[in-house]
């Protein structure tokens, strides 16, 4: 699902982000990427998203081979992609609904299918009832749960999470984890970067921890802070 | 792009004009405002053409007699005209026939002229055998008694055309920097609106919408101001025309004075084409233009 293969990207300014980097993950899995700022784990979700470019190595994504991508399929990749950010990035001027049926829009998709399907996965993240309303409306964790209806109603094999939880309270938080976790359940792979120690610990998932560019550690069932660490 | 994606870019389009309205209004004023120029100038030079071709169609010479002479008098003038051995040859044109010919000039507004049968003169055309000469003939004839005025037409033509000529010019070099001002007005409305939808321009890009899917609800968007600015323009302009015309046909008629206006349903096609030619244009070109500079999609 993602390949990074030698990876290494080195910004305008001189800062390498990342070195030499081998990461794989497989469909279906569930992925923590963890790593203090500036480990690279920024970096490591920017060039998934094909937001920038590696400088060197190559990057595979859902079948898309990235460096070789020309600029106007990158929007295609990012279709077969959920997406979901920490400052949740939903259009103000529109409802929830629409919000979540604009993500079925751009790919030009029948009024039929969009009626049938934000609904649904409205009702996946328990916010049907508020389909009306605007976001402003809406509290952090309601917000965020739009974001990920929006991420999910194109059926992606791939949803990728930066920060999901960085603004909102540790309830609020385990919800939106949980929801994650039925969706990876259902098949999706996930691959989430966050820094929150409490959910990683209590979900033991596979960890990969990034610091200053490298891999610092990938483990099944892993937790925040490496048990076979010797401080 | 399907029918549905169109239908729904046009839908964004309407609706964005509609949440910055006083930014829209304040361009669609302007576009409104540089069109109504633009009109104006049109018809001066439709109208102007119109009555040149006029001129132009009749005879060089025309000796008009005073209304009302008797035959006598009729008979002298007559006489004076074959004493003149610089004229070649006249004709006469008789009341009815000048009436005639006045109704079909006048068009569809004939019956401004009715009750105007009697106070026509009767005329002669006069046919120079020198045409250096005609400046002389003209004076001579003018001394005949019977005679009240003779037109003498090269000398308007010649001055006419050229009047044309310049105003042609002025009116193309006008209208060229009044539409690049128009451009530039809604170049720079787009322009603020890109700026100020920055961030969603931006979470579009992060959601996989196509270059094309986020550009063209601003384009429609440009194309919609000057739409309605041409609209605009073209209903003041066509009211205030044809209440123009209309009075001054009327006062024409009055005095006899050879000069016509265009009656507004002749031009009114012309001009609402044009419009809507230069708004959809100017409309769609000045948002690329911006589009193009300022969205990094």
């Amino acid at each position: 699902m993602i390949k990074f293969k030698n990876v290494t990207k080195r910004y305008d300014n001189g800062t390498v982000a990342l070195k030499n980097v081998d990461i794989s993950i497989e469909k279906g899995e569930f992925v923590f990427i963890i790593g203090a700022s500036g480990s690279g784990k920024s970096t490591f979700m920017k060039l998934t998203m094909r937001e920038e470019v590696a400088t060197k190595g190559e990057i595979y994504v859902n079948g898309y081979q990235l460096s070789a991508m020309s600029r106007k399929n990158v929007p295609y990749l990012r279709r077969s992609i959920g997406i979901v950010f920490q400052d949740f990035r939903l259009l103000p001027e529109k409802t929830v609904y629409e919000n979540v049926a604009f993500a079925m829009r751009i790919t030009e998709a029948q009024s039929k299918d969009i009626k049938r399907q934000v609904p649904t996965v409205l009702t996946l993240v328990g916010l049907n009832k508020k389909a009306n309303m605007y976001p402003r409306q809406l509290s952090g964790g309601e917000q965020q749960r739009v974001a990920l209806a929006r991420a999910l109603v194109n059926k992606p094999a791939l949803l990728i999470a930066d920060e999901p939880t960085g603004n909102l309270d540790p309830d609020t938080s385990w919800e939106i984890m949980k929801l994650l976790e039925e969706i990876n359940q259902r098949g999706t792979t996930v691959v989430v970067a966050t820094h929150d120690k409490s959910i990683v610990d209590r979900m033991k998932k596979r960890v990969i921890e990034l610091d200053n560019g490298v891999v610092l550690r990938d483990q099944e069932k892993g937790l925040y802070e490496d048990e076979n660490k010797n401080y | 792009m399907k029918i549905r994606t169109t239908k729904y870019i046009l839908k964004e389009g309407l609706i964005n004009s509609y949440r910055n309205i006083l930014m829209s209004l304040a361009s669609v004023s302007i576009v409104a405002a540089t069109l109504i120029i633009f009109g104006v100038f049109f018809l001066l030079i439709a109208n102007f053409n119109y009555n040149l071709n006029i001129v132009k169609s009749q005879p060089e010479m025309v000796a008009y007699c005073e209304v009302d002479l008797d035959g006598a008098s009729i008979a002298k003038v007559e006489q004076e005209l074959l004493k003149n051995e610089k004229i070649e040859s006249f004709i006469k044109v008789s009341k009815e026939e000048y009436y005639q010919n006045l109704k079909k000039m006048f068009k569809d507004d004939a019956d401004l002229l009715k009750g105007m049968e009697d106070r026509m003169p009767i005329s002669y055309i006069i046919k120079v055998k020198d045409l250096t000469q005609s400046k002389e003939v003209k004076t001579e004839l003018e001394k005949i008694k019977g005679i009240s005025s003779v037109n003498y037409s090269q000398d308007i033509i010649n001055i006419l055309t050229k009047v044309s000529h310049w105003m042609k010019i002025i009116s193309a070099i006008l209208t060229i920097v009044l539409l690049i001002v128009c451009m530039l007005i809604i170049a720079n409305t787009i322009r603020i609106t890109v700026y100020a939808r920055r961030r969603e321009i931006n979470i579009m890009k992060y959601i996989g919408a196509t270059d094309w899917f986020i550009r063209w609800p601003f384009i429609v968007e440009g194309a919609i101001i000057s739409i309605v600015g041409a609209l605009i323009a073209f209903a003041v302009v066509a009211y205030g025309y044809s209440v123009l015309s209309g009075g001054i046909n009327s006062d024409i008629s009055k005095s006899s004075n050879m000069f016509y206006l265009l009656r507004i349903d002749e031009v009114a096609l012309r001009i609402l084409g044009v419009y809507l030619l230069i708004g959809v244009t100017v409309g769609v070109l000045g948002s690329a233009m911006s589009l193009r500079k300022h969205l990094n999609v």
